[in-house]
């Protein structure tokens, strides 16, 4: 079996976000990145699949974006993927979902994947479309937001996330793609020992050029924060001059009193 | 020149901070009050590799290098000043010696159960009169036959509580001062081996601080650690290497402190206003974190001279004395932007700037580090 693991790096979603001198992304100088936490769901998985099959499956992980991407494919390795791809762009947040769709199915079109794992969206853009956009360029099932994954008898059995806590389940046959949701897994930490195992693990590296055939079909047109809204009042006074000051409030700036 | 980690060490770094978030900081505050690490979260540093970082994979080990090992220390520290030490007297104090000195027979035995975290490393160099002045021992050792017999006593052994493996240092013959120093490795679960106590202290109370007596321990011919005489060589050599990892515990202690201390400047208000916007707290957060920096930089960079096979003794001095320094400054000025918060335990600067104090005096005071540094400078 092989299986294909999309991961993306993200900021730290503590950060304090500026937008970018363009106007349509955010300022990256400054920023500490990591794997998005849906794509950690996806790895440990992955991961936990391969060891249920007693290692035999080949999980390779794959990730778009400037060298720093290494960062979270090194976390990844270091968790029990096998091998990583880096696709070597260094303005990932110029293309759109299909075009970050189309550079993952260039690639991943000769290599026979039988299931690709990823995360349900991306912590920054949050576009959830990568995912799927894949599974229809490769012709695969596709199921979303799993919060439950089972595989036996060459099918995987997917328990999805619905809207207002339902839950449901789906069957699908290989090959597929599954994207992942919180409460699917608790990723294992790499420890240091996996740290320096995943040193002597393959990355293969490709510019992003040798992919990309694709034109984008949507493009950001504005970044930016939302507006800051006015503070709140604080009255002072004893009660009976709060009260005044309250009631010309409510009758000057609202239609309570009218 | 590069002041920038590595990927390899990011991803480290990033690895031990979500350890630390979710396994060390939830029970740091019971470490202090019950006096114990818990065991659970030693088995589970243990597993993480915390516990053999830089020795080789052949015995054990994860196989990484001295910088790594100071930035686990450092983080588990920022936490758990008592978790930090914990691994710092462990890995630089026991697994160190035994890694640097040993036979290849000596290795295989001994290594790997340290490096797992399965035995607990101490280091049992102090007694009641010989603490820096290593060639002042009085525990004694003679040989007879197959064995070394021991007697004496010695103290403050970080680590000690466990009973785990040790690196102990006798003498032959008192009157041969540090010539007669001899390095043994001990399994301190061998009869004759008692805990007199594990001290109480003003800080790093999960970490054991242990009295032992040591009466007629018979120990193997083959436990003798380099050779006959060679003992003080190791200890010096040892607490060397020990330094950078007191030095990042220190540093950890400080920048967990300080974190805490900047959150809480942003959002404690004084009329009408956060703290932080006045100068004289702006100014303590800027001194607090100049110190840092600078005590990391020193840290960091014994860290890389040890890994790049340079010579380090002097480095490995000013960096355990300055991040030791920085920490006790950091804590305390931590404290002062809490105001009456900060002494009351549940803010948890309180337990940092216990935790500080002692970094400042073991694996050799700062005024030993200063006659170090001093000494290499006028020889």
């Amino acid at each position: 079996m092989k299986i294909l693991v999309c991961i993306k790096q993200v900021p730290d979603m503590e950060s304090r976000f500026r937008p970018n001198a363009s106007g349509t992304w955010f300022e990256e100088s400054d920023l500490a990145f990591r794997m998005n936490e849906y794509d950690e769901y996806a790895v440990e998985q992955a991961v936990q699949l391969k060891e249920q099959l007693a290692g035999e499956p080949e999980v390779t992980v794959l990730s778009i974006g400037p060298d720093r991407v290494n960062e979270a494919l090194k976390k990844a390795l270091a968790m029990g993927c096998d091998r990583g791809v880096h696709i070597q762009d260094p303005a990932p947040q110029d293309k759109d979902p299909w075009q970050i769709a189309s550079i993952i199915a260039q690639f991943a079109q000769g290599e026979g994947f039988d299931l690709v794992f990823t995360g349900m969206q991306s912590q920054d853009r949050g576009s959830a479309q990568v995912g799927v956009l894949v599974a229809e360029l490769l012709g695969y099932a596709c199921a979303t937001t799993l919060v439950g994954f089972s595989f036996s008898d060459g099918l995987v059995t997917a328990r999805r996330e619905l809207e207002g806590g339902i839950k449901g389940v789906v069957k699908l046959g290989l090959p597929a793609v599954v994207t992942c949701q919180l409460g699917l897994n608790t990723p294992r930490y790499p420890t240091l020992p996996n740290i320096m195992k995943a040193k002597k693990k393959d990355v293969l590296t490709i510019p992003v050029a040798d992919l990309l055939h694709e034109e984008a079909v949507a493009a950001t047109a504005r970044f930016y924060p939302p507006e800051k809204k006015g503070g709140g009042i604080v009255l002072e006074g004893d009660v009976g001059n709060l009260v005044e000051q309250l009631y010309g409030i409510l009758k000057e700036k609202t239609t309570v009193l009218r | 020149m590069n002041f920038e980690l590595s990927q390899d060490h990011k991803v480290l770094q990033d690895a031990v901070r979500d350890f630390v978030e979710k396994e060390v900081k939830p029970v740091a505050a019971k470490t202090d009050e019950e006096h114990m690490i818990p065991d659970e979260l030693v088995r589970k540093m243990g597993e993480m590799g915390f516990m053999g970082s830089y020795l080789p994979e052949e015995y054990g080990g994860a196989g990484l290098d001295m910088l790594s090992y100071a930035i686990v220390v450092e983080e588990v520290s920022k936490a758990c000043g008592s978790s930090g030490v914990l691994i710092s007297a462990h890995t630089s104090l026991c697994c160190g010696p035994i890694h640097t000195f040993g036979t290849e027979e000596q290795k295989i035995k001994w290594l790997p159960p340290l490096n797992s975290g399965e035995v607990i490393g101490c280091f049992l160099l102090t007694e009641p009169d010989a603490g820096s002045d290593a060639g002042a021992l009085a525990t004694t050792y003679r040989r007879e036959g197959d064995e070394f017999v021991i007697n004496g006593s010695k103290i403050f052994i970080t680590n000690g509580g466990y009973k785990g493996t040790g690196v102990l240092f006798a003498t032959s013959d008192r009157s041969l001062k540090h010539k007669g120093v001899s390095a043994f490795i001990i399994d301190l679960d061998t009869p004759g081996v008692e805990i007199l106590k594990n001290e109480k202290k003003l800080g790093i109370r999960g970490s054991y601080t242990t009295a032992f007596a040591l009466d007629n321990v018979r120990i193997p011919a083959e436990n003798l650690l380099g050779q006959e005489g060679q003992g003080f060589r190791i200890a010096m050599d040892t607490l060397n290497g020990g330094r950078i990892g007191i030095a990042s515990q220190a540093l950890g202690i400080a920048e967990g402190a300080f974190e805490r201390a900047l959150a809480y400047s942003k959002e404690r208000k004084q009329f009408g206003a956060p703290i932080s916007d006045l100068q004289a707290i702006q100014f303590k957060l800027a001194d607090m974190w100049a110190r840092i920096e600078t005590s990391k930089l020193m840290t960091y960079k014994a860290a890389w001279l040890k890994d790049n096979k340079k010579s380090y003794t002097m480095e490995s001095a000013m960096c355990k004395m300055l991040a030791s320094e920085a920490a006790t400054f950091v804590t305390k000025e931590a404290i002062q932007i809490h105001g009456g918060y900060g002494f009351i335990c549940d803010y948890e600067v309180e337990r940092m700037f216990r935790d500080a104090k002692i970094t400042e005096i073991y694996e050799g005071t700062n005024e030993v580090q200063r006659v170090v540094i001093s000494k290499l400078l006028l020889s």
